[in-house]
């Protein structure tokens, strides 16, 4: 080769170098970088093999749990490479607000449960699998309850079929029959305990109890004793019945967060009964929430401290188990 | 050589085109850069990243009235093609669409709010939150005033208490505790105005106001008509402890306590019907009547002890006429009588101190009590001067002990009695020159 033929080869050689190295950001569909552009509001990206929307949302969102927002925006359950999608960096939809309705979160209540035979109180093991195994198939997204009281209070959007799972009184059948379900769904829950109950006889443990707050379960306050709030016993004054709800609503909250070293901030009304005076009690020491009992779902608007929870009987079938289920709440908005 | 050099080319060539293949996306694409390379290379037809798509979709949005989603799509398009005027323009339409149509919204939620309509208003302040998610005042009144508050505010008065705010409030002083507990103030403090304090609201179930009166009005009527007063008493005092006005169960209570007066003044027991009759209402039927009628009949029997010179017993029971009726002049005049009388009594039996410290307490300008005052005291002087001769006759008889004695005498009924004060000393001396003689 010539020495001039050389030094054209060379340039050439160096030219393609300098266009690689210009186009190597853009890179190929599949290649090994990201083709994606931030906006203020917005990413506009193709998804690349390995992605996933836990993936991007981690990347994009900063919580790998909100990649239902990106499928949700997308119109899409499954990626695939190369695939072009959208992502909203903040929430459109903070109240589940549409034309024809808004969004409602069912909260659901089970108390107790039982091998084989159900009855009014008890759901029986296979009618709970058959539930839990439908919310799963049918895309319902089971929710914490921090997750719904930040939709409440109108910071965060929620999946379109969002449900919350809760268990009250502490039935040592939760533990033994509930939860192994729960986890095989990867489904989460709170669990609702009234102290003076734990450690009896057919209740949950102190030490169940502190391996399901490891697990992530969420263990909150359902009073002490399980009086109801509401109402004066028989020859008790107005004075003993102040101090009792305040004890009733204090020393559980503080019991729960000594021994578990995580926050006690939601209430179950024992009977689902409460007054404005419990309600005044709860907001002067610092709980967030409380719940009732009633089959009105919840909404971004609801009374905070009068949340709905539908209760699910041992009797119910899987017909009946889906009436409960509503996730939006039909309503002309325009 | 020149194959080689061609290859180069080409593959230069096929390079810099692979390089623009997909160009649109890289972190460091400017918009404009990035709606260059766009130019340069669409996207695929119906790809979300054409401009077109985007602008689609916005007018899709909007035709079903999901204007922030058209708004959205919109602001990607403008993004994606950001000198295309029709963009920008449809940006500027939906924002203004969007505020027109929310405000409408919020202006319809008020007026239901005003007419105490809260669905339909609570269906208007959703619809304004739709069309503007950033609606503060919509979502204001959902998430605050459509939502029952557990306790009022309120601000306190000059000369204000807590007590007075607990009676007015629960209408029972006692619940003050309530107070200072939910606005964290020491038990003794004192309410200042201008703050505003929470007052929880009380349930019916809970609240001193919780009373069924209509209910409990009905039951006192039953009660009455059965004379079981007591009971129509007690149901009444708690009906109006919390509605003091209320004119049925006032008329109730008059009543009971009218009927169990009347009973025990048949029953001779004036002044248990006294007790009763001054709890109704004055004015009430005939009460003021039948009070003076209870009072004379106890007059007379204070009148006929006197009679009988029962003296004590007439003014004990004069007295608790008087506890009843303060201004009754009979009877003070009685209890005056009844004291002169018992003086005179005492005067006739010669008891002169007792008459005087028994008239003691009567008017200095009362006539009768001071005569008999008069007499006591002339009746105790002459006693006195009898004491003091009898002693200047054992003085006389050199009995110089016994005319000391009388002397004293003298001096415990006439504490001034100059001269049995210089005759004791004279005495007393002329004892002790006799014992140093002796």
């Amino acid at each position: 080769m010539s020495k001039p033929a050389n030094g054209i080869l060379l340039k050439l050689l160096l030219l393609n170098l300098f266009f690689l190295a210009a186009c190597s950001t853009y890179g190929p569909m599949f290649g090994k970088h990201r083709q994606s552009r931030v906006f203020e509001d917005f990413v506009l990206l193709k998804t690349m093999p390995g992605d996933t929307f836990s993936s991007l949302a981690s990347t994009y969102l900063k919580d790998p749990n909100k990649g239902w927002m990106i499928a949700d925006f997308n119109g899409i359950k499954t990626l695939s490479p190369g695939q072009e999608l959208i992502i909203p960096l903040s929430p459109l939809d903070r109240g589940g607000l549409k034309a024809d309705g808004y969004q409602t979160i069912p909260i659901l209540v089970y108390y107790n449960f039982s091998d084989s035979r159900s009855d009014k109180m008890s759901v029986s093991k296979d009618d709970f699998e058959t539930q839990m195994n439908y919310l799963n198939l049918n895309g319902y997204h089971v929710i914490s309850l921090d997750q719904l009281l930040n939709f409440i209070d109108y910071k965060e959007q929620l999946p379109e079929k969002s449900i919350v799972i809760t268990f009250d009184d502490a039935w040592g059948s939760i533990y033994d029959i509930a939860v192994p379900i729960l986890i095989k769904h990867g489904f989460t829950a709170t669990f609702f305990i009234y102290t003076d109950f734990i450690g009896g006889g057919k209740a949950i443990s102190w030490d169940q109890i502190k391996q399901l707050s490891q697990q992530g379960f969420d263990i909150q306050c359902q009073t002490k004793t399980h009086r109801n709030l509401a109402v004066l016993k028989k020859n008790e004054s107005f004075k003993e019945y102040f101090n009792s709800v305040e004890t009733e609503i204090m020393y559980p909250k503080k019991l729960i967060e000594k021994t578990l070293d995580k926050d006690c901030k939601y209430l179950a009304y024992p009977y689902g009964e409460t007054n404005n005076l419990v309600i005044a009690m709860l907001k002067k020491h610092g709980y967030r929430a409380a719940f009732t009992i009633g089959r009105k779902p919840a909404s971004f608007f609801v009374d905070k401290f009068r949340i709905n929870r539908s209760v699910i009987y041992g009797s119910y079938d899987i017909e009946q188990f889906k009436k409960e289920l509503s996730a939006f709440q039909k309503s002309e908005l325009k | 050589m020149k194959k080689l050099i061609n290859i180069f080319s080409l593959f230069i060539v096929l390079s810099f085109f692979q390089g623009f293949a997909d160009p649109v996306f890289s972190f460091e694409d400017s918009g404009d850069k990035f709606a260059k390379n766009f130019s340069e290379k669409p996207p695929e037809a119906g790809s979300i990243f054409q401009p077109s798509f985007c602008l689609n979709k916005s007018k899709a949005f909007e035709r079903m009235d999901e204007l922030q989603l058209a708004l959205f799509y919109m602001k990607i398009a403008n993004t994606l093609s950001p000198d295309d005027p029709e963009v920008s323009e449809k940006i500027i339409n939906l924002k203004s669409k969007i505020n027109i149509k929310s405000g409408d919204a919020f202006q319809k939620g008020k007026i239901f709010y005003q007419q105490n309509k809260f669905e339909e208003a609570r269906i208007q302040f959703l619809t304004a939150l739709r069309y503007k998610p950033d609606h503060t005042d919509a979502l204001d009144y959902l998430k605050n005033k459509l939502i029952p508050k557990p306790y009022m505010l309120y601000s306190p008065k000059k000369d204000d208490s807590l007590k007075s705010i607990s009676e007015k409030f629960y209408r029972d002083p006692g619940f003050e505790f309530l107070i200072t507990y939910f606005n964290d103030l020491k038990p003794n403090a004192e309410p200042v105005p201008g703050q505003s304090l929470k007052l929880p609201i009380l349930d019916p179930e809970l609240s001193p106001a919780a009373v069924d009166i209509p209910k409990k009005i009905t039951a006192a009527k039953g009660l009455l008509e059965k004379k079981r007063y007591q009971e129509v008493i007690g149901i009444t005092d708690k009906i109006l402890k919390n509605d003091h006005s209320n004119k049925v169960a006032i008329e109730l209570r008059n009543e009971a306590f009218y009927q169990t007066g009347m009973e025990l003044s048949r029953q001779e027991k004036n002044f248990e019907a006294l007790t009763m009759f001054n709890k109704v209402t004055p004015g009430y039927k005939s009460v003021d009547k039948v009070i003076q009628k209870a009072i004379h009949k106890e007059f007379l029997k204070a009148e006929l002890l006197l009679k009988e010179n029962k003296y004590e017993e007439s003014i004990h029971l004069a007295e608790r006429i008087l506890s009843h009726d303060p201004s009754n002049m009979a009877t003070q005049n009685l209890i005056t009588t009844a004291y002169c009388q018992q003086g005179r009594s005492l005067l006739i039996r010669k008891k002169y101190d007792e008459a005087l410290k028994i008239l003691g307490d009567l008017d200095p300008a009362n006539d009768c009590a001071n005569k008999i005052r008069s007499a006591a005291q002339k009746a105790i002087n002459v006693q006195a001067e009898s004491h003091y001769l009898n002693g200047v006759k054992y003085f006389l008889n050199e009995d110089l002990q016994n005319a000391i004695k009388e002397w004293e005498k003298t001096l415990e009924l006439n504490p001034s009695h100059e001269k049995a004060k210089i005759n004791i000393k004279n005495a007393k001396s002329l004892l002790e020159k006799l014992k140093k003689v002796n």
